[in-house]
């Protein structure tokens, strides 16, 4: 057992940390304002991340743990403290800001799909662009959510029909992160409602395919610097070569696994990420009472707040303990489905949970605007992380599957 | 680099603990709980596993279990029967408070007798029912009278008292020094003057928790303690990692309380189907689960800080936060697993025929037990606000909320 970081890991996170509070919280609730990133600044954090070795603990996607049968082929265990360190990373980016790391350049959460199912030419072609980003920013985009399909992933309606070396798409997918601005997409279509799972197709969609067009762009509570978008597929024709995985991959009900596999690696990262969010509130209420409340003479609010402000500071410890364990797991080889959906449901919750009691520890103070003063920005970034990538509710049906007997389904 | 993993040995202990708590604590539960303490074969099988001196120093010939191994030890203890990290013969908390603040010396001198003897008992007598109105500090006095000190006084919440070889007694040297003016004296069993009244607890049956009288009690010079310098930080060091002890038996306590009633709803069924098959009581089960992996993840990694501090790897107010944290969450956590436990039982669950209503009564036993979650909360916040940590305001006591130690 050991629970020190590695020198990597210190330095990482160090250096993370220094430039979040020097260089992207000064910035971040003008990026919120203004509803985006400049690409410049983009640019340099491009830069940055690879002067960094690579897209370390600065990138939304997680390093893909070793499967148990890619264990047992080499005959020993897979280590690594890839996803671990992705998290701790994750956490300080979102301690600096939350809508950064969703802006950054990168194939998003469309990685891990292609990555997990991609065939060798897809993985080539799709990440290719990414390798030289000096003059070109480039996105990848995950569309699986639907106006009338979000948590019931089987019910989507988006359809898919083969016709000759084509597929036809035909549907809408929303709040899709980065979505107008990805250079690809993956995108989630059935062949026939009535097959439910088994009927499920992804497709790579290429920007500019024709048929494929951006809708609105969403007006948010919260990581308003962060493009949430609509997508709309009218009649639109994607080559064979874009089916995720290929045919073949589709014969069993993998089609379907493919997006649920995406969900374990990247709970956790989602899940650190709340834990960063919910520590700089906590953080900042912990200051304020510092400045204000500890005064010469004693003042009655102190020893409740003090236990307030407690409470919060082993929520978060908790939630950190959960997510670092998913990851570990995952760095280990060992399936832990269960372990990331538990993460993101109590790390969602506690930095909510942060964020609420921070302000009330503030008071009015706490709910004021400023450069300096991003409580209530933090308070507006929150709630969705227990939302997307997975509601707190559907994490408890994924553990509740896992831990009761015979439980297929409710 | 983290890694959550034990290692060969920690797991080897972990296995052979978890057996004898599978095999024999939990299946004998309700006879310890009316026998208030355990039988003599299942203490002599403690004994011979070598669980009576886990808590003994290398020093004093006892393994020297770092902190790792003591809470794994204790969460497998405890999820056979919470009761038995109290009821198993050994030193106890003596043992961990003697370690805390004596020297190498003393600490062979008092604990050499546990390891020669295995199957004796310490136990700590600290708390106090009322606090004394005019001055801070205990009720209990220690005057130095002729050439040995004289103690007069009742202390209170003493668990293990009544089968204790060995007490060790805080009693006030010095009343104008008030919470600094405390002493410690080593109390051997059958000193004349000393008397101890078992009481009946909510919980924890199968430990066996006393009143401690002392009647002009007279002790030589050689029984108090007091030398080192930093006695009250040594002191405070005690509460804290015996109070993560109480932390990891939490831990057992929720993993056998949630087992237990997830099994039950798998196979109790309503309305056509096994009750736990519904989204109330699944869901309810699965933040128990949560809770679970939360609370063991705490106290391990707590635990740990313990052992880095001793190796220089990280700082006391480290491990003093990450404690606080543990054993506030994980209090917490048990009191859940417990009241959720009997409520998925429904009717059931109040009888005495299913363990579940004496996990709960446990849970609530457990968080009286080494901190409240108010002090040690109020300890982690003075941490993080940079607050000096002043200890006689932070350790349990009648002027705040006492604890059995």
């Amino acid at each position: 057992m050991d629970f020190l970081l590695s020198d990597r890991q210190k330095a990482l996170r160090e250096g993370i940390h220094g430039f979040a509070a020097s260089v992207i919280r000064p910035q971040a609730l003008s990026w919120d304002l203004n509803a985006g990133i400049p690409e410049p600044f983009l640019k340099q954090m491009v830069q940055m991340a690879a002067q960094m070795g690579g897209q370390l603990g600065v990138s939304l996607e997680p390093a893909v743990a070793a499967t148990p049968d890619e264990m047992s082929e080499s005959g020993e265990k897979k280590k690594s403290s890839a996803n671990l360190t992705a998290l701790i990373g994750a956490e300080e980016m979102a301690w600096g800001d939350a809508g950064l790391l969703l802006c950054l350049p990168g194939p998003g959460l469309g990685g891990p799909p292609v990555r997990a199912s991609g065939t060798p030419e897809q993985k080539e072609r799709f990440f290719g662009i990414f390798k030289d980003m000096s003059e070109t920013l480039a996105w990848g985009a995950y569309g699986l959510t639907e106006p009338g399909a979000g948590s019931d992933v089987a019910g989507i309606r988006a359809s898919c029909r083969k016709e000759g070396d084509e597929w036809v798409i035909n549907g809408r997918k929303c709040f899709i992160t980065n979505g107008a601005r990805a250079a690809w997409t993956v995108v989630f279509a059935t062949i026939d409602p009535a097959l439910g799972r088994a009927g499920h197709r992804a497709f790579v969609v290429e920007k500019g395919t024709p048929g494929f067009g951006v809708g609105r762009i969403e007006e948010k509570m919260g990581l308003r610097a962060s493009e949430t978008a609509e997508l709309v597929f009218e009649e639109c024709r994607i080559p064979s070569a874009n089916l995720l995985g290929g045919e073949e991959s589709y014969r069993s009900k993998e089609g379907f696994m493919t997006a649920m596999k995406t969900f374990d690696n990247t709970r956790p990262l989602v899940a650190s990420m709340a834990v960063g969010i919910g520590r700089a509130a906590y953080e900042y209420a912990r200051d304020f009472v510092k400045e204000n409340y500890l005064l010469p003479r004693s003042i009655p609010r102190y020893a409740a707040i003090a236990e307030r402000l407690a409470k919060v500071g082993r929520q978060l410890e908790a939630a950190r303990m959960v997510t670092w364990r998913a990851g570990w797991m995952a760095d280990q080889g060992i399936p832990n489905a269960k372990e990331a959906s538990m993460s993101k449901a109590i790390a969602g919750q506690a930095a909510i949970n942060a964020c609420i009691e921070a302000i009330d520890i503030c008071g009015a103070e706490g709910t004021i605007a400023g450069d300096h003063r991003l409580l209530e920005k933090w308070f507006r970034d929150i709630k969705v992380y227990d939302i997307f990538e997975g509601t707190g509710n559907i994490q408890r049906i994924v553990i509740s599957k896992r831990v009761i007997e015979g439980l297929k389904g409710f | 680099m983290i890694d959550f993993a034990p290692n060969e040995d920690q797991q080897a202990l972990q296995d052979a603990v978890r057996q004898f708590a599978k095999t024999v604590l939990a299946p004998r539960a309700r006879e310890t709980e009316k026998l208030r303490g355990f039988a003599p074969d299942v203490q002599a099988t403690a004994v011979e596993m070598g669980l009576s001196i886990a808590s003994i120093p290398e020093s004093a010939g006892g393994p020297g279990f770092p902190f790792v191994t003591r809470v794994l030890l204790e969460e497998e203890l405890a999820a056979g029967d919470p009761a038995a990290a109290y009821a198993l013969a050994g030193p106890g908390a003596f043992a961990l408070a003697i370690t805390e603040i004596c020297d190498e010396a003393r600490c062979k001198h008092f604990l050499t007798p546990f390891v020669e003897h295995p199957d004796r008992f310490g136990a700590v007598a600290w708390g106090e029912a009322k606090p004394v109105a005019e001055r801070g500090g205990f009720g209990t006095s220690a005057k130095w009278i002729g050439n040995s000190f004289t103690l007069d006084g009742t202390k209170s919440y003493v668990v293990g008292a009544s089968r204790a070889d060995t007490l060790l007694v805080f009693a006030q040297v010095d009343d104008a020094a008030e919470w600094n003016g405390v002493g410690a004296f080593v109390v051997p069993k059958g000193t004349h003057g000393l008397s101890i009244e078992r009481v009946t607890t909510l919980g924890l049956d199968g430990a066996d928790i006393a009143s401690v009288r002392l009647e002009h009690v007279r002790l030589p010079r050689a029984s108090y303690l007091n030398e080192a310098k930093d006695w009250s930080h040594r002191l405070l060091r005690f509460f804290v990692k015996n109070a993560l002890l109480v932390a990891a038996r939490c831990t057992g306590l929720q993993r056998a309380a949630i087992e237990v009633t997830r099994d039950y709803v798998q196979t109790r069924t309503a309305f056509g189907k096994p009750i736990g098959h519904f989204q109330a009581v699944a869901f309810n089960i699965s933040d128990r689960f949560i809770d679970l992996e939360a609370s063991r993840a705490m106290v391990h990694r707590a635990a740990f800080l313990w052992d880095a501090v001793a190796a220089d790897q990280a700082t006391e107010n480290e491990a003093f936060l990450a404690s606080c944290r543990a054993i506030g969450f994980a209090q917490e956590a048990a009191m859940r697993a417990g009241n959720d436990a009997v409520q998925l039982h429904g009717g059931a669950g109040f009888m005495r025929d299913y363990p579940v209503e004496k996990y709960m009564r446990d849970a609530k036993q457990l968080q009286v037990c080494g901190m409240t979650t108010t002090q040690t909360d109020q300890l982690a916040s003075r941490i993080e606000l940079g607050l000096p940590l002043e200890w006689s305001l932070l350790i349990p006591s009648a002027e705040s909320q006492n604890v059995f130690v």
